[in-house]
């Protein structure tokens, strides 16, 4: 018997199994989806193991301009304020500023990261606020609960820059830039960035973490409860896999709602996980071109009206007419998100890329529905459960799982769904790994 | 000429409550209204011979009951009459309507889903312990957390430990009422549409979000405040119509001593120094007095009255910052007769109720599709009383009035606001309506239609807020209306606000005005 | 407006005193007669009938229904025969009770669960991915019922089958498909008759006309009331509060403080609240729920004391008052009254250890003369009445 069953191989459940190892304890992952071929989000140094890259185009983001051109922002805060400099002299004035603000704040949250969220009323997180200062500590309290727009509007007045940004604050979320607590993600989508950077990099290291693990390829079909302990998996095939204790890197609702036999768990938990919202809402594209781009990236979100507009279209479960759009190219490979393309909902995606990017070759459309299948994301959402303020932090997913154990004894929840997860590559399952050997 | 300890600017309900407060503590305060007669948004009028209106704010939603205890107001006049129900009229001849009896509105809610009965009074008992979980902070000024201010510091501590002792799921519950929408936690309760839709509609009120916005959820709890104070409904009308609110408060005021004085609109607050000595009519001529209470919204107040050179810089960028955008216009009909609903066409209990044009939360979120690029939205949201039915003597015998609030009227609505467009919007709000009681245009006598412009200029809120600013999460508690001056001082010493663009804010509350006039009494509330 | 049940036109015509009463939203005869003391005694005497149909019934059918059931009550469903009703309440998670009533197995997989509040809700939840279907059969299913010695005599003559105690089986009255169980709530013989909506008026009237015979007679809710409370029966909302409906944690209850804990199966690997409750009886309960009885001689004395009879509740009263033990209080009764029948003033009270103990020596508040006393009570065995015919 096994100590550990990790259920899903990607960061979370990879970033798990390597903590269980290095204390000594044997751990079967079970993969049940095809790998992911990159690691979204940022690897906190906790988590990183030797040979991790970072990948992070620069500039990091070439928004299209509707006049033709585009703004380019780069690693280098300076050069992004001169790039904002042709759009707007204010904006450009203002850039520095922004940054060192927003960076500030992200470091608070880059410390509550790696832990177990705090709680609601912890002193220790009300005295850590403190310590940012008055406007430190004003500026927090007026971010979480804002619009991203409202932020972006107090600052800038390029439609491009502001565009962009606000694009980047409600990726894959069901909610446009003009709604509450949309601010505080693109703060969350910064940790970890250097200051003036909000795009989440992408990484290796989910491939190089499967490496060294015991690694099998199966579909769980339950989770085993005697006695209100988790006792194993079984498998699709029949087969029983025994373990003390099980992290599933699952989706809540999944491993407590559709793995776990009911009656071990509080119906009215029951009810609340069903109302954990995990709404798709953008689709992935990989498009083979004519031949490579002079660029890495391309972005379209040319106005925070237009990102409202493509969200306003999923509000009716309807595919965005004018998406906001993110391209991302590795020679002439390029992947693409299209937001907003809502779960179960019908509509051209391949042409509205077709019409930003140069002749194509090839293209393969992934939708929410395809790619809850790919990769087992409820109902395609890749978070797990939305990262809206009221699924984040001490509520995240559901204020009774925030600790990762969940109410049958040895079973875990280590996935994205949890504090810190939503592309925080690894976090959610190295804070997990770490409560649950701090109980032995 | 008689010396003042207090002058407050502006007679609405709060600035009145604020010196009736004072003058019972035995300061001698002047109330000046700009207008010919007291009570801002709160005014009932003879718009038309022989019907008379709320024309602004129109119900009696969560007066706090000390203030109608602690200041006598029945003796001065004052009965609130119950709203009874709410009726949704359906677009295919249906309804829901939603009585305040509780086996009545059980049968009616399974009528449309024995799921939504079920899970309502589940909901109303997590509700109400919201509520009263919340209920505390009606009366408290908001300490600042950033303070290093002892006195504030205790605040803050007695506050940490007021929550801390609530139960953590309770806390929980709170934390989600106040950052989900209200379409999303109705979501997690009901699965009727016009049941989600109409309870939603009290979460969009004088704001410019929508009911998926983020932030919405948190006003559904006020429904339930009230039942915390032995009120059996919340929703209530002042009988004679809102002006009677200001009336009674008024004369609580000047019974305990206070002078009101109209038409005396003040143009800026004198200073010297760092400190206000006084107030400088428009006329030129100045009064004098140790405190200045304003009743103001703060725009006006900082912006308008003291100017803001004379503050500090980053309090002047918060004021500045501050959101108004008013979104909500109102229409008030003289009717020769009772609408006559398709869905329930006898004239009955249910017109002494609201009538609530919300039949989904779709309709309301596409009314705010329009409201959110600048337009009127094509197919409004609307909350109706007939007023004359609970008291007859708002119209003629026979006749009717009835109170339409509007949403969304944008204020900065594309174009701008004109004659042509305030039309516009009437027939809009008329022609919708008419839908849903088809007897409506023939019934109308006179009708008044009010923008949030109109909302300005006559009552001066700015961007016909009707809450003084939006109760946003973000605007609420420490930060309304900018961190550091919450509770009702400002940076200019004896300088005070009084208005509804203070915490609690919104409605007519009165909370702003009691707990103002407390701040400044230096009792605890 | 409220609703009526399916026996009103009947009903209506034979309320004299005009005095009705809410019940889950519908309108029921108090007392049909200008007092109920004749109706109380036709419970103990002859036959009572009551019009039960505001009652909440739920239909579970399909594979997992037993297994549905067996998750939601904490007694044995699974065992339950064919034609076995099972008198229940049911938890959440925390082991408090939500409610009570009856789950009746008509099939193999067929169930109807009766119970206080409505429970769709929570029975669809709860059943979510299991092979069933629940129906809200609570409007369209109409039920009397039948309580006293001579219940038994007029059903036989109406042609039914005999009957053991908590058995339901399939019967015709006068060619009307009804099913009869025996079951009640007067802890008297009796039966509870179900039928179809539709159905209703020709049952009342069959039994109503052979009933004649051996003194039948339409009784109201107060003298159910009485009833109830002799056989130490509990009252949802009156003797506790439903755990959807408390307030703070002071008020909810679990089964083993309702002394139900015989309803407990803690053999069971799962139910809802069953962890809970295991917990409980490990630690055993701090509250019970107890029947008392107040000393004739203490009443009297209280009375005589201001130069009155004794004064006796002429209805049963259903409000919270103060039981003592010495100076401190112990407890509260939650109903109470005059059994006519026991010459006994009685009582149904929530009691901490260890006054719970039965023959403890308390004091119970009543207000004699507009002064609050003490009168001596005791803890008595519950039922305070249980006739050996009741399950013969």
């Amino acid at each position: 018997m096994t100590d550990a069953i990790v259920i899903g191989a990607e960061a979370d459940g990879l970033a798990a199994a390597h903590q269980i190892m290095r204390a000594g304890r044997s751990v079967v992952v079970v993969q049940e989806h095809a790998p992911q071929a990159h690691t979204e989000g940022w690897v906190p140094r906790a988590i990183a193991m030797p040979g991790v890259v970072m990948d992070l185009p620069d500039p990091w983001l070439r928004a299209v301009l509707p006049a033709g051109g585009v703004l380019e922002l780069w690693q280098d805060v300076r050069r992004s304020a001169e790039a904002i400099r042709r759009l707007s002299v204010q904006d450009a004035g203002k850039w520095p500023e922004f940054c060192e603000r927003m960076a500030k704040l992200a470091r608070l949250l880059e410390d509550l990261y790696l832990a177990p969220p705090p709680s609601l009323v912890d002193l220790r997180f009300a005295f850590k606020i403190r310590r940012l200062g008055r406007m430190g500590m004003e500026d927090l309290m007026r971010l979480l609960p804002m619009p991203a727009a409202e932020l972006l509007d107090d600052w800038f007045e390029s439609d491009a820059l502001k565009g962009a940004l606000g694009a980047l604050a409600v990726r894959d979320l069901q909610q446009g830039p003009r709604s509450a607590g949309t601010a505080f993600r693109l703060l969350h989508f910064h940790v970890g960035n250097p200051a003036g950077v909000f795009r989440p990099p992408v990484s290796n290291y989910g491939a190089l973490a499967r490496s060294g693990v015991n690694v099998r390829q199966a579909q769980v079909q339950r989770i085993n409860v005697r006695a209100g302990q988790a006792t194993g998996v079984m498998l699709a095939s029949g087969e029983e896999m025994r373990a003390r204790f099980i992290l599933s890197a699952a989706d809540p609702r999944r491993t407590l709602v559709d793995l776990v036999e009911p009656g071990w768990l509080d119906p009215d938990l029951v009810r609340a996980l069903r109302h954990v919202r995990a709404r798709g809402v953008a689709a992935r594209l990989d498009v083979e071109l004519e031949r490579a781009p002079e660029w890495k990236t391309l972005t379209l979100a040319p106005s925070l009206d237009y990102v409202e507009r493509a969200y306003d279209d999923a509000k009716y479960a309807r595919v965005s007419t004018h998406p906001c759009l993110d391209a991302i190219a590795d020679g002439p490979r390029v992947h693409v998100r299209f937001q907003y393309a809502p779960y179960g909902a019908q509509g051209d995606v391949a042409g509205a890329v077709a019409k930003l990017l140069p002749p194509i070759k090839k293209v393969a459309v992934q939708s929410p529905l395809e790619l809850e299948q790919s990769y087992g994301w409820p109902e395609g959402q890749p978070h797990h459960a939305e990262l809206s303020l009221d699924q984040a932090l001490w509520t995240r997913p559901r204020p009774e799982l925030s600790g990762y154990r969940s109410p049958i004894k040895g079973l875990w929840l280590c996935g994205p769904a949890m504090h810190p997860g939503a592309g925080v590559a690894g976090a959610s399952g190295y804070n997990c790994a770490r409560a649950l050997l701090r109980t032995l | 000429m008689k010396a003042y300890d207090a002058i407050i600017v502006g007679g609405g309900h709060n600035g009145l409550a604020c010196a009736a407060y004072l003058a019972r503590a035995g300061r001698k305060v002047l109330v000046l209204e700009r207008r010919e007669r007291v009570g801002g948004a709160a005014l009932s009028e003879e718009v038309f011979p022989g019907f008379r209106f709320s024309v602004f704010s129109y119900v009696v939603s969560l007066l706090r009951p000390e203030i109608i205890r602690e200041l006598e107001l029945p003796r001065h006049g004052l009965q609130i009459l119950p709203l009874e129900s709410t009726l949704t009229p359906l677009a295919n001849g249906d309804h829901l309507a939603q009585w305040s009896d509780h086996d009545q509105n059980c049968r009616e809610l399974a009528r449309h889903s024995p799921r939504d009965a079920e899970a309502y009074d589940e909901f109303g008992l997590l509700l109400h312990r919201m509520a009263r979980a919340v209920k505390p902070l009606l009366s408290t000024a908001p300490p600042d957390p950033a303070s290093l201010d002892p006195r504030e510091l205790l605040d803050l501590l007695r506050l940490g430990r007021y929550f801390r002792r609530l139960p953590e799921k309770d806390l929980h519950a709170l934390w989600k009422l106040l950052t989900m929408s209200a379409a999303d936690y109705l979501d997690e309760w009901f699965e009727s549409e016009a049941l989600k839709g109409t309870k939603s509609a009290s979460g969009i009120i004088g704001t410019l979000l929508g009911p998926r916005s983020p932030g919405t959820a948190y006003v559904l709890l006020h429904h339930y405040m009230g039942e915390l104070d032995g009120v059996f409904r919340a929703w209530g009308f002042a009988k004679g119509g809102n002006g009677s609110v200001s009336a009674a408060i008024a004369a609580a005021a000047q019974a305990h001593g206070a002078d009101i004085r109209t038409q005396a609109p003040v143009a800026k607050i004198a200073l010297r120094g760092d400190r206000a000595v006084g107030v400088v009519l428009e006329n030129g001529e100045e009064l004098r007095a140790a405190t200045i209470v304003s009743g103001a919204d703060p725009r006006r107040t900082f912006l308008g009255l003291v100017g803001e050179a004379y503050l500090p810089g980053d309090f002047v960028a918060a004021i500045q910052r501050y959101k108004f955008r008013g979104s909500s216009g109102k229409v008030n009909l003289a009717l020769s007769e009772l609408p006559r609903f398709s869905c329930m066409p006898e004239p009955g209990r249910h017109l002494r109720g609201a009538i609530s044009i919300s039949p989904s939360v779709d309709y309301l979120e596409r009314a705010y599709d329009d409201a959110k690029y600048g337009e009127i939205s094509r197919r409004p949201y609307m909350d109706i009383v007939i007023p004359s039915v609970l008291d007859p003597s708002m119209a003629p015998p026979g006749k009717h009035v009835m109170s339409i609030f509007v949403q969304y009227a944008p204020y900065h609505v594309n174009g701008g606001w004109s004659d042509a467009k305030r039309e516009q919007f009437g027939d809009t709000v008329i022609d919708t309506l008419a839908e849903y009681a088809p007897n409506l245009k023939s019934a109308i006598l006179h009708r008044q239609v009010i923008t949030p412009a109109d909302i300005e200029r006559i009552v001066g809120l700015a961007e016909g807020n009707i809450f003084q600013g939006e109760l946003t999460l973000q605007q609420m508690f420490f930060l309304r209306p900018a961190p550091a001056w919450s509770r009702y001082r400002t940076p200019i010493h004896g300088l005070y606000q009084c208005g509804s663009g203070t915490h609690p804010g919104g409605g007519v509350m009165g909370a702003s005005g009691r707990n103002a006039a407390m701040a400044i009494l230096g009792a605890r509330a | 407006m409220l609703k009526t049940t399916p026996f009103h036109e009947r009903t209506a015509a034979l309320c004299a005193s005009h005095a009705w009463r809410r019940w889950a939203g519908h309108v029921v005869a108090s007392s049909y007669e200008l007092t109920h003391e004749r109706e109380y005694h036709v419970i103990r005497a002859a036959a009572a009938l009551f019009d039960v149909s505001p009652l909440y019934k739920y239909r579970v059918e399909g594979r997992d229904a037993a297994r549905l059931l067996d998750l939601v009550v904490p007694r044995n469903v699974l065992k339950a025969e064919i034609g076995q009703v099972l008198y229940t309440p049911w938890c959440d998670h925390a082991g408090k009770v939500i409610d009570d009533g009856t789950v009746a197995r008509l099939g193999e997989g067929l169930f109807r669960i009766t119970s206080a509040e409505p429970n769709l809700r929570w029975l669809e939840d709860n059943a979510a991915g299991m092979d069933l279907e629940i129906a809200d059969v609570s409007d369209s299913i109409a039920a009397l019922s039948l309580q006293g010695p001579m219940a038994w005599s007029i059903l036989e003559s109406l042609g039914a089958p005999p009957l053991k105690y908590f058995r339901i089986t399939s019967a015709r009255i006068r060619n009307t498909p009804v099913e009869i169980s025996r079951t009640g709530y007067t802890g008297d013989v009796g039966f509870e008759i179900w039928m179809d909506r539709a159905s209703a008026l020709p049952v009342w009237d069959a039994l109503i006309e052979v009933g004649q015979a051996y003194g039948i007679m339409p009784a109201g809710m107060l003298a159910l009331d009485l009833a109830r409370i002799e056989a130490g029966l509990m009252l949802i909302d009156v003797d506790y509060v439903p755990a959807r409906k408390a307030l703070i944690d002071s008020q909810l209850s679990s089964p083993y403080e309702l002394d139900l804990g015989w309803t407990v199966d803690l053999a069971k690997e799962r139910f809802i609240g069953r962890d809970a409750l295991a917990k409980e009886k490990a630690r055993g309960a701090q509250w019970q729920f107890v029947g008392i009885e107040l000393e004739w001689h203490s009443l009297e004395r209280l009375y005589a004391e201001v130069g009155l009879a004794t004064r006796l509740p002429s209805a049963a009263w259903r409000m919270s008052v103060p039981i003592y033990s010495g100076g401190e209080q112990v407890g509260y009764a939650t109903s109470g009254g005059w059994s006519p029948l026991l010459k006994k003033y009685i009582a149904l009270a929530h009691l901490r250890a260890p006054w719970f103990a039965l023959g403890t020596s308390l004091e119970m508040e009543i207000t004699v003369e507009h002064r609050r006393k003490r009168a001596a009570a005791r803890v008595v065995k519950k039922p305070f009445f249980d006739p050996p015919r009741k399950r013969a």
